[in-house]
């Protein structure tokens, strides 16, 4: 497995139903990555507003982590973790 | 009910996860690494077991309540008052902590041997403890074992957030919890008919994390910390076990003295050599011998022998020590190297110490060779501070004592200890206008840093770090940060 930092705002589209946000799908370099599962989910509550990352699988089988900062809802790609 | 007939039966794979931590360790562990020996008949113990590879198997709580009769207070035929409170402690131990979340993060890994750590074995999945890996394995050792193992630098600050998780869902059936790295001891004493029993909190509490996480724990159940955790080691992984006060000696008896609460390598070196090999050949040690033989806390030993334990599950507001280190990614003996890390660990656990407002009073840096030797010093300061440049101060002077030989370092860390509250302290009499400036700036520096990243702003001798090393939004990416609180 090999994990490639991103550290890009990119923009996201998002299901907020029942209070629970839910990234549905990501624009990143001209291209749609639609969401197919979110692997898992936590929120870092140490810094003063609450960051929330995703851990999800894009069409292409890779894994990315996504995150929303609490303060200013901004989307940033972490990373992506490919085979090999 | 009786002990199930598989459910004694000791986990080959004995989970030693994670203790790599300065102080992230439980007290009560007598040796985290050893695997369970033999098999161990208790009496009438109240074990049950949920079978692995049942993750997404919903709640079924009479899948461990067995019996309630015999939880405490509906016992008949004991010396006991129907007013008595039973001392309950639930131990919780995540399972193969880093690896798991891991295997969560990225659904690819499931059911692979996946390795987390630099260097060192950190954590591993149980498909790699399969193959004789353990935590503390050196790298190169592993992947002679296991050629296939994938391995993970790991992800701190994630593996913080997910054991917040676990701790908050603790407290939602415990008054008090006492946390460590990976787990927790939860106090239960007085809670069996709020709960309808302990066994039945505990597998409330499972079900509960595996909803919330998606992680497995396994829980012990005792009438101490010792026996809860030792019990739980009985059952690893995603089991839940209970044991009560009158099933201790059994128990404990044939158990390899390793297991006992205060017993590491050496002790247990010792007591080999006296042909005591079991916990119950322990017991005809008076307090006195113990005492000759390990000093004062020698004669902890004469009752936890007996499964007596007395330490109480404390909540602590304020942490023991804040601890931040790492392993240079190349052994280096360039000074400004060495000396940039520990200013850049030093803003770090100085900031950790600002958001928890607490100020430490003892700062201490430890070093390792690239040979391998260590060594570690802390001094203490007249008047506590969380300000960078005091502590860095201090660090500097104990790192040019530690750092002596001519050797590369391998590992630098500090940490901070001995910590007073903002409120409970009295300051300086002259110098409080410029400390409280100091103290405004380097809060000021935390806002800037929480809004924009904590790589923004470098201070002095950490700028040595840049390009030096990879950074994301967190700082400087580290080979092996500490995981420690």
């Amino acid at each position: 497995m090999k994990l490639e930092r991103i550290e890009e705002a990119v923009p996201v589209r998002a299901d907020f139903q029942g209070g629970v946000v839910t990234p549905v799908a990501f624009r990143r370099g001209g291209r749609e990555h639609r969401i197919v599962s979110v692997n898992a989910r936590w929120i870092d509550r140490l810094p003063r507003h609450p960051h929330f990352y995703f851990s999800v699988t894009v069409e292409t089988g890779d894994v990315y982590q996504l995150q929303l900062q609490g303060n200013d809802l901004l989307w940033w790609l972490d990373s992506v973790q490919m085979e090999g | 009910m009786d002990l199930l007939p598989d459910t004694a039966a000791p986990d080959p794979s004995h989970d030693a996860e994670g203790h790599s931590g300065t102080n992230g360790k439980a007290p009560v562990s007598g040796d985290e690494g050893a695997a369970m020996q033999g098999s161990h008949e208790f009496g009438r113990a109240s074990v049950a077991r949920m079978q692995g590879g049942d993750r997404a198997a919903p709640a079924d709580v009479s899948r461990y309540v067995e019996d309630d009769a015999t939880e405490p207070t509906q016992q008949t035929g004991r010396d006991r008052s129907p007013d008595a409170v039973t001392p309950a402690i639930l131990h919780v131990d995540i399972d193969a902590f880093f690896a798991s979340i891991e295997q969560l993060r990225d659904p690819r890994l499931a059911g692979r041997p996946v390795i987390v750590g630099a260097g060192v074995i950190a954590s591993c999945s149980y498909e790699a403890r399969r193959h004789g890996l353990k935590a503390g394995m050196s790298l190169t050792e592993a992947r002679r074992l296991c050629p296939d193992a994938i391995v993970l630098e790991g992800h701190a600050q994630t593996y913080r957030c997910f054991a917040e998780q676990i701790f908050a869902r603790c407290r939602e059936i415990s008054p008090a919890i006492e946390t460590y790295l990976d787990e927790a001891y939860c106090e239960l004493t007085g809670t069996e008919r709020l709960h309808g029993g302990l066994v039945a909190a505990g597998a409330h509490l499972k079900e509960r994390i595996r909803e919330t996480t998606g992680l497995s724990v396994t829980c012990g159940i005792g009438p101490n910390r010792m026996l809860a955790k030792l019990i739980g080691k009985t059952v690893k992984p995603d089991g839940l076990a209970r044991i009560e006060a009158h099933e201790a000696d059994a128990f404990l008896c044939d158990l390899p003295i390793e297991k006992l609460a205060g017993i590491g390598h050496a002790h247990a070196k010792t007591l080999r050599s006296m042909n005591v090999r079991t916990i119950g050949e322990l017991r005809p040690l008076t307090p006195e011998v113990l005492e000759a033989l390990f000093g004062a806390p020698g004669r902890l030993l004469h009752g936890r022998c007996r499964g007596h334990d007395t330490a109480v599950v404390t909540e602590r507001e304020i942490p023991l020590s804040i601890s931040r280190e790492t392993s240079f990614h190349r052994d280096t003996a360039d000074r400004a190297e060495i000396e940039g890390m520990l200013e850049y660990l030093v803003g770090r656990a100085c900031r950790a110490a600002r958001d928890l407002d607490i100020k430490p009073r003892t700062v201490a840096v430890r070093i390792r060779y690239a040979d391998g030797e260590g060594a570690e010093q802390a001094r203490s300061m007249k008047i506590p501070t969380d300000t960078d440049p005091q502590v860095l101060a201090l660090g500097l002077e104990l790192l040019r004592r530690l750092f002596t030989r001519r050797v590369a370092l391998h590992l630098v860390g500090v940490t901070l200890s001995q910590f007073a509250s903002d409120l409970a302290e009295q300051g300086l009499l002259f110098d409080e206008a410029e400390a409280g400036r100091q103290n405004a700036l380097f809060r000021a520096f935390d806002g800037v840093r929480e809004a924009y990243g904590h790589g923004v702003l470098v201070s002095g001798r950490a700028l040595t770090l840049k390009g030096r090393m990879a950074e994301d939004r967190h700082g400087f990416i580290l080979r092996t940060p500490s995981l420690t609180q």
